[in-house]
């Protein structure tokens, strides 16, 4: 009789994330999984059916997991500046701890795995940042826009640090360190440019 | 009602097995027999995987009946180990 073991599914997806994270999906299977977690094989398909399966499983939990960081503290009824400013802190802190979870995440948006990808960020996660910025055009704050527009504006340059971070250089080799500092100081250059 | 006795009634066992189901075709010749089966819940072959796994949730842990099963397709059949 074989039991549930946490610690086991626990390790075998950890171990799946890093895997994706760093080489991709393209030679990515169970049996390499199942070396590199130091399993069997066969331990693998007693919780997952196939590679399909235990992909598609891993992708909705690590979604949940964002979605869940990215909106804690953060109410739609903010004021445009202090909204921003949460998601700000709460997208760093998760991509700068799941760097792993983030690039795995990167490798499946451009796979056929990304329609669940997708399904996996919530409809709450959906309606918050839909309320949060029809609450801010309606108190005048921004400037009804595009959707690309404002994410291009709103998110995209912190996302620019992080990957800065995570290479450890930014522009022709400068050497580069996120911190909280720089963060705030490209938050104000951005809000500058978003807000009436 | 000894803790076995209650295991059989909530847990559900998953037998692998290692094939060479390899095809959709040769798929379709086990799975008239396996649907049959009143004591297995739902079965899976990952016909990409090396070992062509087939994965059994059943209410019995019988993984013999599952290989005569198989056998008598004439498709091989052994339990895979953890």
């Amino acid at each position: 009789m074989r039991y549930r073991d946490e610690n086991k599914i626990q390790a075998i997806r950890e171990c799946a994330i890093e895997m994706v994270a760093k080489e991709g999906l393209e030679n990515f299977g169970i049996n390499r999984l199942a070396k590199a977690a130091g399993v069997s094989p066969a331990t693998i398909y007693i919780y997952y059916k196939d590679k399909e399966d235990l992909l598609t499983s891993i992708s909705i939990e690590e979604g949940i997991k964002m979605t869940q960081a990215t909106l804690k503290d953060f109410d739609p009824k903010m004021s445009f500046k202090e909204g921003l400013w949460v998601q700000w802190k709460n997208r760093a802190a998760f991509a700068l701890d799941n760097h792993l979870s983030a690039n795995f995440f990167e490798q499946l948006r451009n796979s056929t795995y990304k329609d669940k990808m997708m399904e996996t960020i919530t409809h709450e996660f959906r309606r918050a940042m839909g309320d949060y910025v029809h609450n801010a055009v309606t108190r005048g704050e921004i400037d009804e826009m595009p959707l690309e527009v404002y994410w291009s504006v709103a998110f995209a340059p912190l996302y620019s640090l992080i990957k800065f971070h995570n290479e450890g250089q930014s522009l022709g080799g400068r050497k580069f360190k996120f911190s909280e500092k720089i963060m705030k100081e490209t938050f104000d250059c951005v809000v500058k440019g978003l807000m009436k | 009602m000894n803790a076995r006795s209650q295991n059989k009634i909530v847990m559900q066992h998953v037998l692998i097995f290692k094939t060479n189901i390899a095809t959709a075709q040769a798929r379709s010749k086990v799975a008239p027999l396996l649907d049959q089966q009143p004591f297995i819940e739902k079965w899976t072959v990952d016909m990409e995987d090396v070992d062509c796994v087939l994965r059994v949730v059943a209410a019995e842990p019988v993984p013999d009946r599952i290989i005569a099963l198989i056998n008598a397709s004439e498709y091989e059949c052994a339990e895979l180990e953890d």
